[in-house]
């Protein structure tokens, strides 16, 4: 009976996974610009544990071959990309992406992240940065005497200077959007990375082919429902104690084999 | 000395055994997306043997919404067709992505097959329609392979929750064809079913164990006490 022993552990260990994945999602469900993610398993190998055979002397027979499964293993953890609710903050330099599209950031090393979580600053040197003080790509530098700041639904980027009634336009934010963002690495601080499975990333601007609206003053939150994970984490931990049940009952059939010897 | 009961009983418990075998596969796949359920039948072969024999539930799984583009799922019957190393597979979707190529694969890398070969996606919004014809900002760039198995087949097993196809390939024509973007397809193990399952080989293994050692006592008696004198 070992290998349903093995299989039914295969399962239990797959659940222990699932509920680490809805774990981490409910820690997460106040980050700004959050996606759950969902474990997804596939089967392991089968085994031809009955070869087809004919038995029998004078009246045969044949004995269909059957294949048995040994158990699951963890094929990907996905993130799932839907829009997360945007919520009205009031803070000038918070910019939620309603439908598709990342920011994009500069990296210390260079390399180009990307993030939804619109929670801007100006740094010292008076660039737009992300709160963890990464450049916005393109660089939008703001005036030290600008008063207000305005960032339009399209992207562009306006202030209005003390004492001045007409705006200056100053930059237009541009946006990246991939064809799998599910694919995308996660580097944590809110940033992913493209990767091949991602697809390359198609820049352009808000509102225009495809490319979310920019709202101001807002944020994207977290698209982790308490609810959803709730009920997802009951059947998990369902699935792994009928799973617990499977690996004692095969060990029990296991012990009445181990009994019939006297 | 007649054994053949003895032997009978060995092959039942062997019977039970292979059906707890599946049943744990089942459960251990009870959340794997694509999954099907397989089922133990017994028959009994010469009147008295008693074989084990497998058959695919392809019942439909839930289809549940994920929202991701290149989430795949069937409604209704047919796969579609996957290229692995040990040739073409049937897989029934799920979480797929893209490769190095920017070719449209599985969770596990391998290719899903259009009718011109694997789909190389450009950047872009990929769209694919129930007909599984896939759009790249509006463009066509290929339309997957879906393939239902011939009436009545029971198709072997590969890992990664793929199916064998056997020598006759049948395609679903375009109008029957229902694939959804964004959803995908759940194990169609019902747990609670398979536990009641479980509870009945754990029953009937042991009551055949018992069988035995009746069977057992009987023959000890014949070794050694009949024509005893005492």
């Amino acid at each position: 009976m070992d290998p349903a022993l093995r299989t039914a552990a295969s399962g239990m260990a797959a659940q222990q996974t699932r509920i680490e994945v809805i774990a981490n999602n409910l820690a997460n469900v106040n980050t700004p610009g959050f996606k759950r993610s969902r474990a997804h398993f596939e089967d392991l190998l089968y085994q031809m544990a009955q070869g087809a055979a004919t038995i029998g002397g004078a009246a045969t027979a044949t004995l269909p071959a059957i294949q048995v499964g040994r158990g699951t293993r963890l094929a990907a953890v996905q993130r799932i990309e839907t829009q997360g609710p945007i919520e009205q903050t009031g803070r000038p330099l918070d910019v939620a992406i309603e439908g598709e599209g990342f920011f994009q950031v500069q990296l210390p090393n260079g390399v180009t992240a990307y993030t939804r979580d619109g929670s801007l600053m100006i740094s010292d040197q008076g660039t737009l940065v992300t709160h963890g003080g990464y450049a916005i790509l393109p660089g939008i530098d703001i005036p030290p005497d600008a008063a207000s700041i305005t960032i339009s639904r399209n992207g562009v980027v306006t202030v209005q200077a003390a004492g001045q009634t007409e705006p200056i336009e100053i930059g237009r934010i541009e946006l990246a959007r991939f064809a799998n963002p599910g694919g995308l690495l996660a580097l944590g601080e809110n940033l992913y990375m493209e990767t091949p499975a991602s697809g390359p990333a198609l820049i352009g601007f808000p509102q225009e082919d495809g490319f979310g609206r920019l709202v101001q003053g807002s944020l994207e939150a977290s698209n982790v429902e308490i609810v959803q994970e709730m009920v997802d984490m009951i059947a998990a931990l369902r699935a792994y104690e009928i799973n617990a049940k499977a690996v004692k009952a095969s060990e029990d059939m296991a012990e009445i084999t181990n009994g019939m010897v006297r | 000395m007649n054994t053949e009961p003895l032997r009978r009983a060995a092959q039942a418990l062997y019977y039970w055994e292979r059906r707890q075998e599946v049943l744990a596969n089942n459960l251990a796949n009870a959340e794997t997306d694509g999954f099907k359920g397989m089922r133990v039948f017994g028959r009994l072969v010469q009147d008295a043997l008693l074989a084990p024999e497998t058959a695919t539930d392809f019942r439909q799984g839930t289809l549940t919404p994920t929202g991701g583009p290149l989430d795949l799922a069937i409604e209704g019957d047919g796969f579609f067709v996957v290229q692995t190393p040990a040739g073409e597979r049937l897989s029934r979707g799920g979480a797929l992505r893209l490769d190095e190529a920017g070719r449209l694969v599985d969770g596990a890398g391998r290719p899903l097959l259009g009718e011109d070969g694997p789909i190389v996606v450009p950047p872009g919004t990929v769209q694919i329609d129930a007909g599984g014809t896939v759009r790249v900002d509006g463009t066509e760039v290929g339309r997957l392979r879906v393939e239902r198995l011939p009436e009545g087949a029971e198709p072997q097993r590969d890992a990664g929750t793929l199916f064998v196809p056997g020598p006759v390939r049948v395609p679903v024509p375009e109008g029957e064809r229902h694939v959804r973007q964004g959803f995908v397809e759940r194990s169609n193990v019902d747990p609670l079913d398979s536990l009641v399952e479980m509870i009945t080989v754990q029953r009937s293994y042991a009551a055949i164990e018992r069988g035995i050692r009746v069977m057992d006592g009987v023959l000890e008696r014949i070794a050694n006490d009949i024509g005893r004198v005492s």
